[in-house]
């Protein structure tokens, strides 16, 4: 009996390494140690024998089921093994194929630098103001300090709606809207789109601006240039200085126009400078009293600085866009540059 | 630190309540960190007096009493041996709450008893339990035990800041209250009675360490009476949270509470060879204190000694070799200061913090030892007796003359911004016990008092100045004026964003429009839109008017960029649009438009290319709608004459259109000189921007119990909609169904003409159990019955 045991062991371990897949070691896992197995049939084989014969042969059995069960799990792991093994053969790939994207969309270049523009401002603790587009004379000009005989109130220069209805010339409107509307200290900027009545290579229709206002006790000059001084390097970097000189502007006094350092030759001339190193932004300078006083503001208590900027021409100078026309043309071969 | 309400009230009158109390010593800057109110639980019981005293008739050990309450007579069964007629008692009435038990009427042996008369232990007063207790003749009948009794007072737990050493006592907080509430405040005097013998004959001073003992001063009293305290100072002592324990450890805890400056007591026959030392310890020096432990000493440490031996570690804890105990007979006191960074060092390093360390650390001043000795002394002869020798043994080795401070009135207001005028300065100041010496206009100086370190720079006074004025009596300005929306604002760039990550690319073309384009769109005659604001001067026909509508110009972006070679694309704008009618100016409106056309996806070399429908213009006006939080809206078929007939849809919120979409009518896209299905929506976000959407996220909990997910298929009439059907399913789902998903339509092969087979996904769950199966099914079969029904459904 002994030898037949030795020879279902040797079988088993035959049977056992031949096997490759996990469900035929489970079958022979069930022949050789389950409950109906071959080793099982040697148990009940055990009657047989005299009581002395009994205890060893029990425990040769017991080793055999020992021996094969050991068989049987060093196989699972071998098995475990080649399967592993067989999931990478199948899964490898061609790394350098194209991944996979969803299409990406793009924000108007005017709509980033706007959004930069708010984002700069309010976090010095400017609030963003709208007002309306289609407004009267009195906002755009009046309220603004420019006479009525003004060039800038000529048809060719405004569109109109009515007599004294029109599309806004400038932003600064919306200042006068808030003051009338908030008590001071009043601290906005006002972006929005623009209109003047002119068409060519460097005028647009419509064109979008920006303009700031602070007004409270004891704001100066100095402030002006300070905020200023600091929006031009958040916007262009440290290395772009600005400076102001001279103008008029009927609603600021003393007024004055703004420079930034050229942005492509920063100060050596180009042509994008017209040789002169500086590229104008805006208009600038302190509200003109009588601005105040229209609106029942005691000028002696309280100051103010405006500014205005041009949106779409400080995009064209951070983007390097070489024409004005690009911005509204919509091509999305342009638009999708800015994704 | 603890101080109490009615212990103020020695020095200063207060004449607010309690409550109140807490909220001035908030605004003071003493923070009150929790309040207790002591005797609340005495709070039922009522002086009685025993009008009648009798033998219980069937127990020998009790008795029947009358006892009149103030209001009536009551009868209650005494068991104590002490009772008598005519005495007041402690009388607690039905309800009373006793410490774990609450008086009930009580039969007891054939007898009723209304009520309990109380022993002191009972009470918790002291452990006094040999019979009731008895109240002296004068208590009045009716009246609260606790306020007879004093135990009713207020204690605040309070914060004392690092920068007020001189609040650690109560004459400090008093003294602060006084200058805040305009109070007077009445220090106790000092008398100070001495007999002619010589402090010097008994007792001499060494201080070996001037830069760490500041001051150190003795004062010797003999033949005092260890016992007892009497009930004021004990009561006093627990209201503050400290056990009381004889009359002159008892006496130097209250000073120290009293002044914030601790003092210590030796029993003189303990002190050898009649020297007191201040000296550094040894290193290694083994130090008995008065807690039981035997500290090792560091060189740093400094020691209060005698010839032989340390007897207190400074600042800190007593010796075991010479407190006060029952046999002493002379004592000495100590009030001294030493270097708090000394102190906190070796407190630190042995871990022991005490009620003197606790003050010792914080930095207080040398000159209140003096003041706090003197009361000591006072007290001590008052509740001790014994006689007070002549003279005190001082060190004082760094007595510094008052530090002046000047404050600049124009300075208060360039700081506070509010006008304070000198006069008012003045008043603020010296009531804080600073003394003014001299100004000229625009500075005034000021003599800062010993008990102030804190106040050295102008700074400091203009502190105190609006401390005193009242932090909250400084007007508010508003700063921001609330101008700009910033919910719409942000709202707007969320949509943005959103549309950038689908793909979109936003165009900005002129407001300026062509009034053409309205016919072209087929927009009604009666339409707003063709309300149109119209410029008198423009560029061209073409230009003449603001525009109404964001469609057409994106329809000749589509153009131009279709004619450039793009055939798959989507772009947007968001801008205002604009109509006029009567009003003076225009009525302005923001609108988001956009246009589709193509492929679903980019082309991927996995995937086969699928071209976009309905569907996905639906899918993302979903996601805006659900970004910006709308809720309830819904879909129907849209009016508008540019969508193709039968794909056209509109989203209205409580029957108001918000938005439109769908597919471009063939025929018009045409007019615009395009061949390719291009899909449109638009959306009103000003009427979207005007409703209440932009709350907060509230949190909801999350479902305890798991979900369960079940499928469900049928094959239905096309001729019913899916939002009905899914409706019908929801509401017969009981409120369990959380989530229907359609995952599956067909039609066509092994199916009638007309019908088509759904199948949705269920999601069940529930807040309150876990779902059975049987319940699950019940559900199902509800919702297979009602399909069926509604619907004539076939389930499969
Ligand atoms: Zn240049």
């Amino acid at each position: 009996m002994k030898e037949e045991l030795n020879n279902v062991i040797a079988s088993a371990k035959k049977e056992i390494n031949d096997v490759t897949s996990m469900h035929e070691l489970m079958q022979l896992k069930s022949k050789y140690t389950g409950k109906k197995s071959i080793l099982n049939s040697f148990m009940q084989k055990i009657g047989s024998l005299s009581k002395d014969e009994r205890p060893a042969f029990g425990q040769t059995v017991n080793i055999a089921k020992i021996q094969i069960t050991q068989l049987i799990t060093a196989q699972e792991e071998n098995i475990k093994e080649l399967e592993y093994s067989k999931t990478l053969r199948s899964e490898s790939i061609d790394l350098t194929m194209p991944g996979r994207k969803r299409a990406k969309g793009s924000l108007h270049p005017i709509t980033k630098i706007w959004r930069e523009i708010e984002d700069i401002f309010m976090s010095m603790g400017f609030e963003v103001a709208e007002g309306p587009d289609v407004e009267d004379e009195y906002h755009n000009f009046d309220a603004l300090n420019t006479p009525q005989d003004h060039p800038a109130r000529e048809l060719s220069d405004t569109f109109y709606l009515d007599n004294d209805v029109l599309l806004r010339t400038q932003t600064s409107t919306v200042q006068i809207r808030t003051m009338e509307n908030h008590p001071l200290p009043i601290k906005i900027i006002s972006p929005g789109s623009c209109y003047r009545n002119e068409n060519d290579a460097s005028h647009s229709p419509m064109f979008h601006q920006v303009e700031a206002l602070l007004v409270d006790k004891g704001v100066s000059f100095i402030d002006l240039r300070d905020i200023l001084n600091i929006f031009v390097k958040k916007m262009f970097g440290e290395k772009i200085e600005s400076r102001i000189r001279p103008h008029f502007f009927p609603f600021t006094e003393p007024s004055a126009e703004i420079d930034i350092v050229c942005v492509k030759c920063y100060g050596e001339g180009c042509n994008l400078c017209k040789g002169s190193g500086w590229l104008e932004m805006g208009g600038a300078g302190m509200v003109d009293p009588n601005v105040l006083e229209k609106l029942g503001i005691d000028s002696e208590k309280y100051t103010g600085y405006a500014f205005g900027l041009g949106m779409d021409r400080i995009a064209m100078l951070k983007y390097k866009i070489p024409d004005m026309r690009l911005l509204f043309e919509n091509d999305l071969r342009f638009l999708k540059q800015f994704s | 630190m603890k101080i109490s309400y009615n212990w103020l009230k020695n020095y200063i009158d207060l004449k607010v309540s309690p409550e109140v109390l807490k909220d001035r010593l908030t605004f003071a800057g003493i923070e009150v960190e929790a309040v207790e109110e002591l005797g609340k639980e005495l709070k039922q019981i009522k002086i009685a007096q025993v009008v009648k005293c009798e033998r219980h008739p069937n127990a020998e050990k009790l008795s029947l009493c009358q006892v009149n309450d103030g209001t009536e007579t009551i009868q209650v069964i005494c068991g104590a041996t002490n009772c008598k007629n005519n005495i007041k008692v402690a009388f607690a009435g039905i309800g009373t709450q006793i410490q774990d038990f609450k008086i009930k009427k009580a039969k007891l042996r054939g007898e009723l008893s209304f009520g309990m008369l109380c022993s002191e232990k009972e009470l918790g007063i002291s452990d006094n339990h040999d019979g009731i207790m008895i109240l002296p003749d004068n208590a009045q009948v009716g009246s609260d035990l606790a306020a007879y009794l004093g135990i009713k007072d207020t204690s605040y737990d309070v914060e004392i800041t690092p920068n007020r050493p001189d609040l650690l006592g109560m004459i400090g907080v008093a003294r602060d209250l006084s200058a805040l509430m305009k109070l007077p405040i009445t220090l106790p005097d000092s008398k100070i009675v001495e007999i002619n013998e010589l402090i010097e004959d008994h007792l001499s001073l060494k201080n070996e360490v001037p830069q760490l003992c500041t001051r150190y001063i003795a004062r010797m009293i003999k033949n005092v009476v260890i016992k007892e305290s009497p009930e004021w100072l004990k009561k006093h002592l627990i209201s503050v949270g400290l056990r009381p324990i004889n009359n002159i450890v008892d006496v130097t805890n209250y000073v120290m509470m009293e002044f914030g400056h601790p003092l210590h007591a030796f029993d003189y026959s303990n002190i050898q060879g009649k020297k007191i030392i201040i000296r550094k310890a040894g290193q290694n020096e083994e130090f008995p204190a008065l807690d039981e432990t035997t500290y090792k000493l560091e060189v740093d440490d400094i020691v209060i000694a005698d010839d032989k031996r340390a007897v207190a570690l400074a600042g800190i804890i007593g010796g075991e070799n010479s407190h006060i105990t029952t046999q002493t007979k002379d004592i000495v006191i100590e009030a001294a200061n030493f270097l708090y960074s000394s102190i906190r060092k070796t407190s630190g390093r042995l871990k022991i913090s005490t009620d003197s360390s606790y003050r010792f650390e914080r930095d207080i001043t040398d000159e209140v030892a003096e003041l706090a000795s003197r009361r000591a002394c006072d007290l001590i002869l008052e509740i001790a007796g014994g006689e007070l020798l002549k003279g005190k043994l001082d060190s004082f080795p760094s007595k510094k003359d008052l530090k002046i401070v000047s404050v600049r009135p124009s300075r208060v207001k360039k700081v506070l911004s509010i006008d304070i005028p000198s006069e008012k300065i003045k008043e603020y100041l010296t009531a804080l016990g600073l003394i003014f010496i001299e100004g000229s206009k625009d500075d005034l100086k000021f003599k800062i008092p010993y008990y102030r370190k804190d106040l050295t720079r102008e700074i400091d006074l203009i502190e105190e100045i609006i401390r005193l004025n009242g932090y909250n009596n400084v007007p508010t300005l508003t700063r921001s004026q609330n101008i700009m929306n910033k919910p719409v604002f942000y709202a707007r760039r969320k949509v943005e964003d959103l549309l950038i990550n689908y793909g979109f690319s936003e165009v900005i073309n002129w407001n300026f429009g062509d009034p053409n384009d309205i016919d072209k769109l087929k927009i009604n005659k009666i339409d707003e839109r063709r309300d149109f604001a119209k410029l008198k001067n423009p560029l061209g026909e073409s230009f003449s008017i603001m525009r109404s509508m964001l469609l057409p110009s994106l329809l000749k972006n589509a153009l131009y960029n279709i004619n450039h070679g793009q055939k798959n694309f989507r772009i947007f704008e968001l801008k205002k649009v604009f109509t006029r009618k009567d009003e003076k100016l225009a009525t302005e409106k923001l609108h988001l438009s956009g246009l589709l056309c193509g492929e679903l996806d980019p082309v991927y070399w996995k995937n086969d290319s699928v071209q976009l429908d309905f569907y996905d213009v639906k899918g993302i006006i979903e996601d805006i709608l659900n970004e910006l939080k709308i809720e309830n809206y819904k879909f129907q078929g849209s009016d508008e004459q540019f969508y193709q007939p039968g794909l056209g849809a509109a989203a209205t919120v409580d029957g108001k259109i918000i938005a439109s979409f769908g597919k471009m009518d063939p025929k018009i896209v045409a007019d615009y000189d395009i061949n390719l299905p291009v899909f449109a929506f638009d959306i009103d976000l000003d009427t979207i921007f005007t409703r209440d959407i932009f709350h907060d996220t509230i949190f909801t909990n999350i479902p305890k119990f798991p979900p369960v997910l079940r499928d469900i298929s049928f094959v239905i009439s096309k001729e019913f909609n899916y939002s009905d059907i899914v409706e019908t399913i929801r509401k017969s789902g009981k409120n369990s169904i959380s989530k229907i998903v359609l995952f599956d339509e067909f039609a066509g092969k092994n199916i009638k003409e007309g019908f088509h087979s759904l199948t949705f996904s269920l999601i069940l769950s529930s807040d309150t159990k876990t779902l059975t199966d049987e319940y699950i099914n019940n559900i199902l079969k509800k919702v297979n019955k009602v399909l069926k029904n509604s619907y004539n459904a076939e389930m499969r």
